[in-house]
C-alpha cells in the first residue's frame, strides 16, 4: 500500500448493514492482507459480505464456490487435454496444437491472481472440501502464486486480492490453516440489528409490519426442536412474501396466523412442529 | 507490546501461536489500531480462531484491560477433571468409589448429570477446605430413579429381569474391558479407520485416463480412443445406530463415533442414531434420546443403497425383541415388536451390518443374539470385525 493511494476503507454497502466491529476486521485484514475466516449459522450474511465490500470498494467479485470433490488445481487452472486431443487430431480450430498454454484456463483462483486489478476473492464454503484441499492453499495463499506445471510456468498475483472465506463449520479447519487467517464469528443479530438489515432491504416498509414481523420472526426462532432455525435469509424471503401477497393483513399476524410458513422452515420436520407451535403463539 | 495479554491468552487455554501475535504486532505498528476497541476486535480476529473461545477471550480482555476479576484459572480445569472422573466412573464404578471412599451404591443412584456435579462439589471442597472423610459421604437420597441407562441403578426401570439382574450382568461384562484381545479401544481408532478406507464408492465411469486413452490411441493407430475411469463423486452414504443406552455400551459410543466422524471425509453422508436395547418405532438423533425422534417408518424414504451399520451387543431379555410391547420404556409402546422393526430395517437397506462388542465365543449363549443374528449379519467390533464387516458392506447386491 503505498502513499498515494488512501488506504480504502470498508464501511457498508447498499444492502448490507455492517456492524462497527465486522467493519473494524474487514479493514484490518485488507491492510494486514491476510484472508478473513468467517464463520457462522447459515443465512446471516458470510456470503453477502465479500459482496458488499466488492460492491463499495468498487472491486471486482469472484467466486469460488467450493464443492466436495473439489481439488485445488481445479480452482487454480484446467489443461484442457480433450479438446487439445481432438484439435490435433481434426486441425480445425484456430488454436495452436503445439503451444499447450493455449489449453490452459485459470480457474477462480487462478482468475483473480491474473486480473489487471484488486478484486474481491470469496472462497464460499471452504468446509465442503477435504482437508487436503485447505492444506493444499494454504502455500498458494500465503506465498500468493503457483506453478502450471504442463507448461512450466509460475502464475504469481498481480494484486493481492482481498480474500473472503466462509465456513459452515461442518467439520474443523485445520490448526496450520486457521493460523494464517483472521477469524471472525458472525453472531445472529439482535433485533435491533435486524431492524436495520430489514429496513436497508426493504426502505418502504411499514413500520407495523417490521415490527411484528420481527416480533413473529424471533418467536419462532424459539420453537424446541427445530433443525434448521430460520435465518436473516429467511426473513427477508418471507418479508418479501408477505408483501407480495395481496390479501395479506398485519392483523393476521396479530391473531397468530403466520402465512408461508414454507418460507421460514424448509425441512419438513420442521415445518410441522412450526406448523403445531404457531396454532399456540400469539403475539 | 501487551506480551502479557498473550500469555494470559495462553494460560487460560486459548491456543494463541507466536506468528499471529507478531501478526498484531504488524497491524498495531501500521497504525490501525487506534482505540481500545480497536484492540479489542482487531486482536480477537488476528489472535482467537474459533468462536469456542470468544467468551473466554472477552473474560481475559476484561481482566487484563478493565481489571475484571478473572475466574480462578482452577475452574476451568475443575470442569476437565470432573468430566474425567465421571469417564472413570463409568468404566470402574468400584475403583473410584473405593478411591473417594463413599459407597458405590450411592454413587449408583445418582444420575450422570448429577454425578458430575457430585464431583464437581467434591473437588471444589478438596480444593477449598479440605474436610476430609466425613464430607465425602454423598448426598444420595435426592436422586431419582434414573431412567437415563447410564448407571447399573437406573437399567431396570419398566421390566423385570428374567434370570439375572442387570447390574450383575453389567458387572460380567466389565471385565472384558481387561482382556488384550478385546473390542475396539480408542488406541486402536487409526488402525481401525485404514479398514474403514475399504468403503471405497463405485462411482460412474466419466473421467479420463489420460496415460490409458494415449496408450489405446496409439495401439489404434491413432484412431482416438478414449478410456474412461470411475469417478470419486459418488460416495457412500452410512447410518450409525448406535446402541448407548445400555451402560455396558458406554465404553464403545465414543469409539465407535470419533471412528466413524474421522472417516466422515469420505462419505457422502454420515447420520447418527441412538437406540437403547433394540429398535422400536424410533430412532434418536440426539444421544440421551429425548428430543430429536426419527421414525423408523420413515428410513424407507431414505436412499436403500445406504449402508445401515448398528452397534449393540444385542444382549437382552428376549421379551424385549419378540413383544408386541417390549420396550423397558413406558413411552415406547408402540404395537409391533422390534423383531419385525429390526426386519424391515433389515430389508430397506440390503446393505447392513450389525457390529457386537461382545466376543463371539459368547454370542451362542444369548438368546437374543441368535435372534438378531438371522435378522443381521453380525460383526466383532474388532479390528478383524470391522475389516469382515466392510467387506460384506461393500459386496455388490
Amino acid at each position: 500500500m503505498n502513499t498515494e493511494s488512501p488506504i480504502r476503507k470498508f464501511t457498508g454497502a447498499s444492502k448490507y448493514v455492517l456492524d462497527e466491529e465486522l467493519a473494524q476486521i474487514v479493514n484490518i485484514s485488507m491492510a494486514l492482507e491476510m484472508p478473513l475466516l468467517l464463520k457462522g449459522e447459515p443465512g446471516t450474511g458470510k456470503t453477502m459480505l465479500a459482496h458488499a465490500i466488492a460492491e463499495a470498494l468498487n472491486m471486482k467479485l469472484i467466486v469460488l464456490n467450493v464443492k466436495s470433490s473439489m481439488k485445488l488445481v481445479d480452482a487454480l487452472y484446467q489443461y484442457d487435454t480433450l479438446t487439445r486431443l481432438n484439435d490435433s487430431r481434426f486441425g480445425d480450430s484456430t488454436r495452436d496444437v503445439s503451444r499447450i498454454e493455449d489449453y490452459i484456463r485459470m480457474g477462480k483462483i487462478g482468475q483473480a491472481f491474473v486480473s489487471d486489478e484488486r478484486v474481491v476473492l470469496l472462497i464460499d464454503e471452504i468446509d465442503k472440501a477435504d482437508t487436503d484441499f485447505q492444506d493444499d492453499m494454504l502455500d498458494v495463499l500465503d506465498q500468493m502464486e503457483f506453478d502450471i506445471i504442463e507448461i512450466d510456468k509460475t502464475v504469481k498475483a498481480k494484486y493481492r486480492p482481498v480474500i473472503i472465506i466462509t465456513s459452515n463449520a461442518k467439520k474443523d479447519l485445520s490448526d496450520p490453516f486457521l493460523g494464517r487467517c483472521n477469524f471472525h464469528h458472525i453472531a445472529f443479530p439482535e433485533p435491533k440489528m435486524m431492524r436495520k438489515i430489514i429496513e436497508a432491504h426493504f426502505p418502504d416498509i411499514s413500520k407495523d409490519l417490521l415490527e411484528h414481523t420481527i416480533r413473529a420472526f424471533y418467536r419462532m426462532r424459539e420453537f424446541r426442536g427445530i433443525e434448521k432455525k430460520p435465518a436473516t435469509r429467511e426473513l427477508i424471503n418471507w418479508i418479501r412474501a408477505l408483501k407480495a401477497d395481496p390479501d395479506f393483513r398485519i392483523k393476521d399476524l396479530i391473531k397468530g396466523e403466520i402465512p408461508y410458513l414454507g418460507v421460514l422452515f424448509k425441512k419438513s420436520p420442521d415445518y410441522t412442529i412450526a406448523r403445531n407451535a404457531v396454532s399456540r403463539m400469539r403475539i | 507490546m501487551f506480551t502479557d495479554f498473550f500469555y494470559l491468552l495462553r494460560q487460560v487455554g486459548i491456543p494463541v501461536s507466536p506468528t499471529s501475535f507478531l501478526r498484531l504486532q504488524k497491524a498495531l505498528s501500521m497504525g490501525l489500531i487506534t482505540s481500545l476497541d480497536d484492540f479489542y476486535t482487531a486482536a480477537r480476529a488476528i489472535l482467537v480462531k474459533s468462536e469456542r473461545y470468544f467468551d473466554l477471550y472477552d473474560q481475559v480482555f476484561a481482566h487484563h484491560f478493565e481489571g475484571a476479576e478473572l475466574k480462578e484459572p482452577d475452574a476451568f480445569e475443575l470442569d476437565e477433571v470432573a468430566r474425567a472422573m465421571l469417564d472413570q466412573w463409568l468404566k470402574n464404578p468400584r475403583e473410584m468409589a473405593e478411591a473417594l471412599g463413599i459407597d458405590e451404591e450411592e454413587l449408583n443412584k445418582l444420575s450422570p448429570d448429577e454425578l458430575l456435579q457430585y464431583f464437581l462439589d467434591r473437588l471444589k471442597e478438596q480444593t477449598e477446605e479440605h474436610h476430609g472423610g466425613s464430607k465425602w459421604i454423598g448426598t444420595g437420597g435426592t436422586s431419582p430413579v434414573g431412567h437415563s441407562g447410564f448407571h447399573p441403578g437406573g437399567m431396570r426401570v419398566g421390566g423385570v429381569s428374567m434370570n439375572k439382574s442387570a447390574v450383575k450382568v453389567a458387572l460380567d461384562r466389565r471385565y472384558r474391558d481387561y482382556s488384550q484381545e478385546g473390542p475396539l479401544t480408542q488406541a486402536q481408532i487409526g488402525e481401525a479407520l485404514k479398514r474403514l478406507r475399504h468403503m471405497v464408492p463405485v462411482g460412474p465411469k466419466d473421467v479420463v485416463n489420460i496415460d490409458e486413452t494415449i496408450y489405446q490411441t496409439m495401439k489404434n493407430a491413432g484412431e482416438i480412443e478414449i478410456v474412461f475411469e470411475r469417478s470419486l463423486k459418488d460416495r457412500l452414504k452410512v447410518i450409525l445406530a448406535i446402541d448407548n443406552g445400555g451402560w455396558s455400551m458406554e465404553p464403545y459410543v465414543e469409539v465407535v463415533q470419533t471412528l466413524f466422524n474421522h472417516a466422515r471425509a469420505q462419505f457422502k453422508e454420515l447420520r447418527t442414531f441412538f437406540f437403547h436395547n433394540t429398535i422400536y418405532d424410533y430412532l434418536w438423533e440426539d444421544p440421551p434420546r429425548i428430543r430429536k425422534p426419527f421414525k423408523v417408518a420413515e428410513l424407507a424414504r431414505l436412499d436403500p443403497d445406504t449402508r445401515f451399520i448398528i452397534v449393540g451387543d444385542a444382549s437382552m431379555a428376549p421379551y424385549e425383541l419378540m413383544a408386541t410391547d417390549g420396550s423397558i420404556h413406558v413411552e415406547e409402546r408402540s404395537g409391533k415388536p422390534s423383531y419385525e422393526r429390526l426386519q424391515f430395517i433389515a430389508e430397506t437397506f440390503p446393505h447392513s451390518a450389525w457390529l457386537n462388542p461382545r466376543m463371539k465365543e459368547e454370542w451362542p449363549y444369548t438368546r437374543t443374539i441368535s435372534i438378531i443374528q438371522e435378522i443381521f449379519p453380525m460383526f466383532e467390533l474388532t479390528i478383524d470385525g470391522l475389516e469382515q464387516a466392510v467387506t460384506h458392506l461393500m459386496q455388490k447386491n
